[in-house]
């Protein structure tokens, strides 16, 4: 990545980028029409030379490997384009990815026009139905963040299911109108042919706000969680609503007549497809649960079943008609807490990062094939009936939301402001559901429709997708909290969830907290023995949390020079008692008191090999539903810079706090160790900005803290990365010694860190290649228990 | 304060629980509606804050009435209200019921009861006091060990303790 020390050579770089990439994407266009040109000439070629020929160096058979190679090609553009956009900040900042994508796709579309005069039918329904949409689904579901989405699971099914049913009547019932008004018997097509069943088929189709595009476009903007559900989880759960619509008004205008009974039978058909597709998830959810309890011998295969599993639950809801998306989500919800105690940290690594890949060039496939689509396809572009239909849309919307939020603030306890509001609203953004919805239909206004429905996904995408961003800004939205939680919170939020269970008990109100108690005690005194394997079912949650903490922290101390003393009760951890610290001090001793062990290079090793074991059970929870930042795992990626940073970060500091203790001594023991403990356990000193771990992107910001060391100043140089002697660990030893402190002149002694400094790359290079390639032995090791 | 309606059936569930109806509570009866909590026995003390052994209906109520979803919830904010009113935040509510000895701060010993209550026989004294001591560590910004008020708020700022701490029927 690009780093500002060498700008001017990477300046270049873009460039060259961009060029190789219109190079292939030309290539790309090429072959693709040059394939049905080509294949079948050759083909017939071959056909008719039956007599003696010489046989055949080289020959070109490409109708065999046709259709995997035209995918690959496809799916290779995708993740180019991906590329190429992350390589340009400047556009990527402006222009969310999906506007570009679609303009990738246009270009595409338009060469293969050119050079074929027709486009393949990429968007077709089955393949994006069965193919593209699946893995965003699952990613959305297995990642969900329950808690939110449960907290606020009233008003994201009031907006899911009211305002969807508001949005398409609304919508389908004046578009009618105006066509009737804007009736013109001589122009091609006349807009009062449209019947008023088509046109309400017409507003489900496109009231429905879109997953796909609502993630895209969310995931950029990084604002607090609670809007990001109240959005994400609309869009999720409204499939169900548009799937009864929709075929409640395709079933009505094959039939051509409607009746009462017809709309109360419709009402109880969305009641089947909404719960129905959530029991099916569900029970495909507790398969997977249950099999992974058996997988302990074959962990190879444990990624797959989540897989497959979702996927049938995805085709057996489609098969009777039940809401898919539904169906995905619930199945990945229900899995995750017991899949994730089953199966091996190496498998949860593969499960996250198959997924997001797979999501991400889905999403990027679905929106080039929709600008491909767009150019392909016949058009006809009515002004009235298309402006009215946008306007329609946008109407139909802010009163939508505007109503529900006025409804619902009765039953919150966190009302919604009219800045939320005007947020969900601008953030329903339309997208290529109801594209391929509008191409599986059969009416004889099909063209019509589909012009309307391209206009409005390409507004709400190119336009509210643009300035979603600047207004969010603009309006001061509250963004997202970037920190980790902390075990203060973890426990603190459970004394809570204690506190308010045990007051609603004293009132006997059977409230929120009730059940979800009465949930939580079913789950764990039946469900889980039966769903999780071993004695992992029995561990509650803090401690498990906790070793988590522990482990992340002893990585970090390790790595980044020496870090501070060991905390002193460490051996509480079950494999950690091979650690003795040689003092153990009571825990009511000072800081000061506490010294760090002094280590052999054997212990050295034992601590390693246990750090290396250790690792493979910890999880690192994914903090964000975000694909294009993942957390960066401590024990996987990256390692080399965070390290340094961290280093130079901790040195900053620590030359800081040395500069004051100078003058006042007395905890002069204690601050650096505290200091150095504080920045290990991740708070927010000063210097460290709370995004420094989130990937390679932000930690630019880190750099400018870091000052040269001022010339003439006698500086206290503290050499966390010098130890005694280059081969001996990390771990400073401060019995009898003051912590590495030497007062010193400048010149001198940033030499000698020089020097150490190289020395201890290469050494942390080795501990770094040692912990984060840990032997296949390890696996077999894997009943420690893990968080739930 | 508290609706008509709801004192109506708040004065019916003191009835129910007062098992000898004699007008009181003692702290036998709420125990017996929280026996499966953990931290059952703490909530209860929460109630019996002067040594009382009985506690009437009003002073029920008015303990009850802290937990009411108020008009401050809207900002998430903690801020301690002034003196003056009897009401306190809700956040000082639970921090009083960590700190049982009511000294303004959460000792490490307070803080390992709590989680010895909480989690109960299914951890190791070890995990315990390190769980203590990390906790306290991170904290933990003036360095004596111990939590204060200050700190208890800043460490829960992301969780949205107002939101949470209030039960809809105390309307």
């Amino acid at each position: 990545m690009a780093t500002r020390g060498r700008s001017g050579f990477c300046r270049s770089l873009p460039e060259l980028e961009l060029l190789l990439l219109a190079i292939l994407v030309l290539l790309n266009g090429t072959v693709l029409s040059l394939e049905s040109a080509s294949s079948s000439e050759i083909h017939t070629g071959e056909g008719n030379n039956t007599s003696k020929k010489p046989f055949p160096v080289i020959g070109i058979v490409y109708d065999e490997v046709s259709i995997p190679f035209e995918i690959s090609l496809w799916v290779l553009l995708a993740s180019l384009m991906k590329l190429g956009f992350h390589l340009i900040p400047r556009l990527s900042n402006v222009v969310p990815e999906s506007c570009l994508l679609i303009s990738v796709g246009l270009l595409v579309g338009g060469i293969l026009k050119l050079a074929r005069d027709e486009v393949p039918p990429v968007l077709s329904d089955r393949i994006f139905f069965l193919c593209l949409l699946p893995p965003i689904i699952l990613d959305a579901g297995y990642f969900l963040p329950i808690r939110p989405f449960v907290e606020n699971i009233g008003t994201i099914l009031m907006f899911a299911v009211v305002g969807t049913l508001w949005n398409a009547f609304f919508v389908g019932g004046l578009i009618y109108g105006v066509c009737q008004l804007a009736q013109d018997t001589y122009s091609e097509i006349n807009l009062g042919n449209i019947g008023i069943l088509p046109c309400l088929l017409f507003g489900s189709i496109i009231s429905a706000v879109d997953p796909v595009a609502v993630l895209a476009v969310f995931e950029e903007i990084h604002i607090n969680e609670l809007l990001h559900i109240l959005v994400f989880g609309e869009s999720l759960l409204n499939d169900a609503v548009t799937v009864v619509l929709y075929h409640l008004f395709e079933e009505f205008m094959e039939s051509g007549s409607v009746s009462a009974v017809d709309a109360i039978l419709g009402l109880v058909s969305f009641l089947i497809v909404a719960l129905g597709g959530v029991l099916v998830g569900a029970f495909y959810g507790i398969l997977a649960a249950f099999t992974s309890r058996f997988t302990s011998h074959t962990r190879v295969i444990e990624p797959l079943f989540v897989f497959l599993y979702s996927y049938m639950a995805y085709l057996s809801a489609e098969v009777f008609h039940l809401s898919g998306i539904m169906s995905l989500i619930a199945c990945g919800a229900v899995m995750r807490p017991y899949v994730e105690a089953n199966i091996s940290h190496k498998s949860h690594t593969t499960i996250k990062y198959f997924l997001k890949m797979w999501s991400s060039v889905s999403e990027t496939l679905i929106f080039i094939f929709l600008g491909v689509a767009t150019v392909d396809g016949e058009h006809h572009w009515d002004w009235i009936f298309i402006t009215a239909t946008l306007i329609l849309c946008l109407v139909a919307r802010v009163i939508g939301v505007v109503g529900l939020t006025f409804v619902i603030n009765n039953f919150r306890i966190v009302k919604l402001t009219t800045k939320d509001q005007f947020i969900i609203a601008y953030g329903g953004l339309r997208g290529a559901i109801a594209f391929s919805l509008g191409f599986l239909l059969h009416t004889d206004h099909k063209k019509i429709f589909l012009t309307a429905i391209i206009t409005v996904i390409f507004f709400t995408v190119f336009v509210q997708g643009m300035t979603i961003k600047p207004l969010v800004e603009l309006l001061a939205v509250k963004k997202k909290h970037e920190a980790k939680r902390s075990i203060n919170e973890e426990i603190h939020t459970r004394f809570l969830d204690h506190l308010l269970t045990g007051i609603e008990d004293i009132c006997g109100h059977y409230g929120h907290h009730h059940w979800k108690n009465k949930l939580n005690r079913f789950n764990k005194k039946y469900v889980k023995k039966i769903l999780i394997a071993g004695d992992r079912c029995k561990e509650p949650q803090l401690i498990a949390f906790y070793h988590k903490l522990e482990m992340k922290h002893a990585i970090r101390m390790v790595e980044s020079g020496g870090g501070s003393k060991l905390n002193s009760s460490f051996p509480s951890t079950v494999s950690m008692q091979n650690i003795q610290p040689k003092i153990q001090s009571p825990p009511s001793a000072r800081p000061a008191e506490r010294a760090l062990p002094q280590l052999t290079k054997g212990r050295e090793e034992e601590i390693r090999q246990i750090l290396r074991t250790n690792l493979q059970r910890t999880r690192q929870r994914l903090q964000s539903y975000n694909r294009h930042t993942l957390v960066v795992d401590p024990d996987e990626e990256g390692l080399d810079d965070l390290i340094l940073k961290k280093r130079r970060m901790m040195e900053l500091d620590w030359k800081i706090k040395e500069m004051t203790n100078y003058l006042t001594v007395p905890h002069a023991q204690g601050s650096p160790t505290m200091s150095r403990t504080r920045m290990a356990s991740g708070r927010n000193t000063d210097f460290i900005p709370p995004q420094q771990k989130k990937g390679n992107k932000q930690s630019a910001d880190s750099q400018a803290y870091v000052k040269p060391g001022a010339k003439g100043v006698p500086s206290i140089q503290i050499d966390l990365a010098s130890p005694q002697s280059p081969d001996s660990v990390r771990l400073l030893d401060e019995v009898g010694q003051d912590q590495g402190l030497t007062m010193s002149l400048p010149s001198s002694s940033s030499r000698a860190y020089k020097t150490g400094g190289k020395d201890d790359d290469r050494d942390q290079q080795k501990l770094l290649r040692c912990l984060s390639d840990p032997g296949p032995s390890a696996d077999e090791d894997e009943d420690e228990p893990i968080p739930t | 304060s508290v609706s008509a309606a709801h004192l109506l059936r708040l004065h019916q569930r003191f009835q129910l629980l007062d098992k000898d109806s004699s007008g009181s509570l003692r702290s036998e009866d709420l125990e017996a509606a929280l026996s499966e909590n953990p931290i059952g026995v703490r909530i209860v003390g929460a109630f019996f804050q002067l040594g009382q052994e009985m506690v009437d209906f009003p002073s029920f109520v008015r303990i009850l009435a802290h937990f009411r979803p108020t008009e401050k919830n809207r900002t998430g904010d903690g801020v301690q209200p002034d003196p003056g009113t009897q009401m306190k935040c809700p956040s000082s509510v639970a921090f009083q019921l960590y700190d049982r000895d009511r000294d303004g701060k959460i000792s490490r010993t307070e803080l390992l009861q709590v989680l010895r209550e909480m989690l109960g026989l299914q951890v190791t004294e070890e995990q315990l006091q390190s769980i203590a001591e990390r906790a306290i560590q991170e904290a933990n910004l003036d360095r004596d060990d111990t939590i204060c008020f200050d700190e208890f708020r800043k460490s829960l700022e992301k969780v949205n303790i107002n939101h949470k701490l209030s039960v809809r029927f105390l309307e």
